[in-house]
């Protein structure tokens, strides 16, 4: 299984920091993302994109998640040479996690 | 209670202008607010204020105060709008050209500047501000010095509010903060201050701003929900029903297009944002992890137990520099072996910038169709029917950023068979932000009226 599978995310840029907002679809979902969504594994899926810490803020009132990837954006809208210099595809990348059992 | 309507019209530079009249025509609105700014957006606009004294403020505000202006007369709500970008003043002028244009011979415009410390960044660097970069930690701009192109502060709603108690219709800003724009009609409809008591109703209005203050992003736009948006091409952006006990109804004009639900309101809660804890803005730290979001009919969404922590110290100061320049080109391979041919087309690039003794600051290929979106997440793609090679490099040189432009299309010859190429951008001046914390009595915040038939302070 995937995040896909049980969560909505949108993703967005502030500098060279992405942040990526997850919606678990219900409090069953959320409480599996509380497990599944550390930094450590964050940052493994991401790999090479993410040079700095990963931060995972708890958002209980909507079920939701706020991820800061710092230094992930190839230093920021203005001067990133990446195709997406927003960093709106980390949202479906985020997606593509799997969970753990 | 007393409750006032806020439509959103724009979120960008270049937005949809259908939308925005629209709200004007039906959405029965108190204010109709105009976000046009970006990060990157008053480094362009000073670019042009340099060239040209009267430009540098958003060109939109034409079409879009044409298109919106009657409207505003004949029924009376007011539009608050950062098209002034770099140039504020020479946007009121242009407000004005477009009043006598429609008739209108009495109009009041608010302006409000300061914002913009640039001009005094010299001065204010001689009597020991220092301007620390909040991401590197370098102490001081003197290394960038000369390549500062912009430098603004991010500003509150309060002198938006001051503008409005004045008389104003039109109020004309640059870089107030996007939520700003929501919180200024606030302020002045509901009496609300800076005050320490009225902490959690400014924190309110600046979770209601951002929810709203990106239009389509929360009415159907960069969704998961893209499936379900009705008629994706007429989009109705987003109206804020705010009421005076701090809570608001989110929702758009009916039968307009997009889709408006508790899933879409809570994308556009998580959107550019850092710690939900503690938002910050210029007019206080709101909290967006006590908000209460509840679709109480079709359409429509209700936010409620809202809350914020106060007024912080410091205003967020963007710094704009030049720092090299970049040059592009993208080319298409085609099957068989189109990945192969993609990734031979890489060395072929590295080996031609090598031999002509380019050496960029940085060198980026993306391979579209295989991983330029998710990068190291994407799997190793099987047989693929055709791979773009999007080359990109940051050079100290616009000579060097030709040459890398040039390289690129030769691609299409020395690149196997089978390979187009998209006509590349010309290159262009790569700035870098310079993110830094100034206190609030060094941002000297003034307000103009400007009456039609004569100017007065």
């Amino acid at each position: 299984m995937q995040v896909k599978d049980i969560a909505y995310a949108r993703s967005g840029d502030k500098g060279d920091v992405v942040n990526v907002g997850v919606l678990a679809l219900d409090d069953a979902a959320y409480g599996r993302l509380l497990r599944a969504l550390t930094p450590d594994r964050i940052k493994r899926h991401f790999g090479e994109w993410v040079h700095g810490k990963v931060e995972v803020f708890p958002m209980p009132n909507i079920n939701g998640f706020n991820i800061l990837l710092h230094n992930a954006l190839g230093g920021g809208a203005t001067k990133t040479l990446r195709y997406d210099v927003t960093g709106k595809a980390f949202s479906t990348a985020l997606l593509r996690m799997d969970l753990p059992e | 209670m007393k409750k006032i309507r806020l439509g959103a019209g724009s979120a960008y530079w270049g937005d949809l202008l259908e939308p925005a009249v629209e709200l004007a025509d039906k959405g029965e609105v108190d204010y109709l607010c105009f976000d046009h700014l970006s990060e990157l957006t008053l480094a362009v606009l000073q670019r042009q204020k340099a060239k040209d004294p009267n430009e540098g403020y958003i060109k939109d505000i034409e079409p879009w105060l044409e298109a919106t202006l009657p409207q505003a007369r004949k029924q009376g709500f007011k539009i608050v709008t950062n098209a002034g970008g770099a140039n504020p003043a020479g946007a009121a002028r242009k407000v004005i050209e477009v009043a006598e244009r429609l008739g209108i011979g009495d109009l009041k415009i608010a302006v409000v500047t300061g914002d913009d410390i640039f001009p005094d960044l010299d001065e204010m660097r001689s009597i020991g501000i220092k301007f620390p970069n909040l991401d590197t930690g370098e102490e001081d701009i003197d290394r960038i010095r000369q390549d500062i192109v912009a430098a603004n502060a991010y500003v509150g709603g309060d002198y938006i509010a001051r503008g409005l108690a004045a008389g104003a219709e039109v109020v004309v800003c640059g870089r107030v903060s996007d939520t700003a724009l929501f919180i200024g009609p606030m302020m002045h409809e509901f009496g609300w201050t800076y005050d320490p008591t009225d902490k959690d109703k400014i924190g309110a209005a600046i979770t209601i701003g951002h929810t709203v203050e990106c239009a389509a992003l929360a009415t159907g736009a960069v969704s998961n929900l893209w499936r379900q948006s009705k008629d994706p091409w007429r989009p109705g952006y987003p109206i804020a029903e705010v009421s005076e006990d701090a809570t608001a109804v989110i929702s758009k004009v009916e039968g307009s297009g997009g889709l408006l639900n508790e899933w879409t309101v809570k994308e556009q809660l998580v959107y550019e944002i850092g710690d939900p804890n503690n938002y910050y803005m210029p007019d206080g730290i709101a909290d967006f992890t006590t908000v209460k979001v509840e679709e109480i009919a079709p359409e429509r969404v209700k936010l409620s137990n809202m809350s914020g922590k106060g007024l912080p110290d410091k205003l967020k100061v963007c710094i704009g520099y030049r720092d090299g320049w970049e040059g592009e080109g993208s080319l298409l391979f085609s099957w068989p072996d189109a990945y192969e041919k993609a990734r031979r087309g890489e060395r072929i690039i590295r080996e031609r910038l090598k031999l002509l003794g380019v050496d960029p600051i940085e060198l980026h290929f993306d391979y579209i169709g295989v991983n330029a979106l998710h990068g190291p997440v994407a799997p190793e793609p099987g047989e693929m029917n055709e791979v773009g090679l999007r080359v990109a490099a940051r050079t100290r040189t616009k000579e060097d950023a030709d040459t890398v432009k040039r390289e690129s299309t030769h691609l299409w010859t020395l690149g196997g068979i089978g390979t187009g190429y998209l006509s590349p951008a010309q290159p262009r001046p790569s700035v870098s932000l310079w993110p830094t914390l100034v206190s609030r009595d060094q941002v000297q915040m003034k307000l103009t009226m400007v009456e039609m038939g004569g100017a007065r302070k």
